[in-house]
């Protein structure tokens, strides 16, 4: 339950009436509240491959990534050599490993493994770290176009002031000299320039006001920074408690499961298969 | 004017300093902290601040934990809680902790002057 800046100028105005009763009251409504919104967010469904058909420049892995021979590109660069000299078919071996293991986890036949980068809060803390450093530099870049633009703003009012007392000079020059044409011309020109001088100090004051927009709209940066930090806070809290739950205190060695047991849907022989087994292996 | 902005975002910090820059005050006068713990040792060893702008979840010393330590010895200066959190329920304990004015990002530059404004003037 978010509050506008009106409910809250109201609370400020009635502060003094609050009762402390009150407080606990509204703070556990909506930490209820809270607690529902953040297990909606953290459920909702997100189709990938929607989003990366939306992306240009997004290829199928499988369909487009082409063969890179690290050899190759290896032999060029001047200073690398092998440590040790590998066999055609250890490196055959090992890539077939490879594509074994990524054949089964894209057909979520395999867990990931349990490494850093597989960690779903290390991930989502990357991601926020990331994201703050990025907004860092767009602010850096953000700043740049403001001090630039107070520099055009200052040359400008430079220019602006000298041509304007020209202008003052022609003017008095075209009325003593009305017959020379050029103080009347060159009138014209200055007050021309004054015109374009005003027009450019109102663009840069336009460019100026779209800047702050730009910075007033990274706040979101921020805000999506903490519903990171959420759905971190929640994950966190899952993990403690799936641990908490499924944790074995008891000193009890580990038992040899069965693999096919009678109930199971299928690889269940019957009488007549292991009839049929036997009598096979007699002969 | 001297001003104390605490935030644990570097781009909320700029954000808000840019908006203090708009209202006049030069940059040499207002400093900048990352949590609780670093605005308390600013506020204790230039006692001189005007305005303390801060916001609420920050590692180490959040902004509620801020404002009861300065309360506890300063119950004079504007504090302005600058932050994500806009439930009633939470408006409410910062004004219980002693806070002057409340603010729900994101916010336009034109809330934080008028706020900023009527602290100053009031």
């Amino acid at each position: 339950m978010s509050m506008s800046q009106e409910e809250i100028e109201a609370l400020m105005s009635g502060a003094d009436d609050i009762q402390v009763d009150d407080v606990e009251e509204e703070t556990s409504e909506d930490e209820t509240l809270e607690a529902v919104a953040v297990e909606e967010e953290a459920i909702e469904e997100i189709n990938v491959d929607e989003i990366l058909a939306g992306i240009d420049g997004i290829v199928d892995d499988e369909e487009e990534i082409e063969e890179i021979n690290v050899d190759d590109i290896l032999a060029g660069i001047d200073g690398i050599v092998d440590d040790e000299p590998v066999t055609a078919t250890e490196s055959s071996n090992v890539s077939e490993e490879i594509s074994e293991m990524e054949q089964k986890i894209n057909n979520n036949q395999y867990p990931l493994p349990v490494s850093d980068e597989n960690k779903v809060v290390n991930q989502l803390n990357e991601v926020a770290d990331d994201s703050e450093e990025k907004a860092s530099q767009i602010f850096d870049v953000l700043s740049f176009i403001l001090d630039e633009n107070a520099d055009i703003s200052k040359y400008n009012k430079n220019m602006a002031d000298f041509i304007e007392k020209q202008a003052t000079l022609l003017e008095s020059l075209s009325v003593k000299f009305p017959n020379v044409n050029v103080f009347t011309e060159n009138l014209e020109n200055a007050k021309e320039l004054l015109d374009q001088s005003k027009e450019l100090s109102s663009k840069v004051d336009a460019e100026n006001n779209k800047v702050f927009e730009a910075m007033e709209l990274m706040q979101y940066h921020d805000i999506n920074r903490q519903k990171i930090e959420r759905v971190m806070a929640v994950i966190k809290k899952l993990s403690s408690y799936l641990n908490g739950i499924f944790e074995d205190e008891s000193d009890k060695p580990e038992v040899q499961i069965a693999k096919h047991i009678s109930g199971d849907s299928s690889d269940i022989v019957d009488d007549t298969d292991i009839e049929s087994l036997i009598s096979e292996f007699s002969n | 004017m001297r001003i104390l902005i605490v935030d644990d975002s570097s781009t909320m910090r700029r954000i808000i300093g840019n908006v203090v820059q708009q209202l006049g005050v030069p940059k040499e006068d207002f400093d900048e902290a990352e949590d609780g713990v670093v605005a308390w040792k600013l506020f204790q060893d230039n006692n001189n601040y005007d305005v303390v702008l801060t916001d609420w979840n920050m590692p180490n010393m959040n902004g509620l934990e801020l404002v009861k330590t300065i309360r506890a010895v300063d119950k004079k200066v504007p504090i302005v809680m600058i932050t994500t959190e806009g439930g009633k329920g939470e408006v409410i304990t910062a004004l219980k902790a002693g806070v002057n004015n409340y603010i729900v990002k994101p916010f336009s530059a034109e809330i934080l002057k008028e706020k900023l404004d009527g602290l100053v003037k009031g």
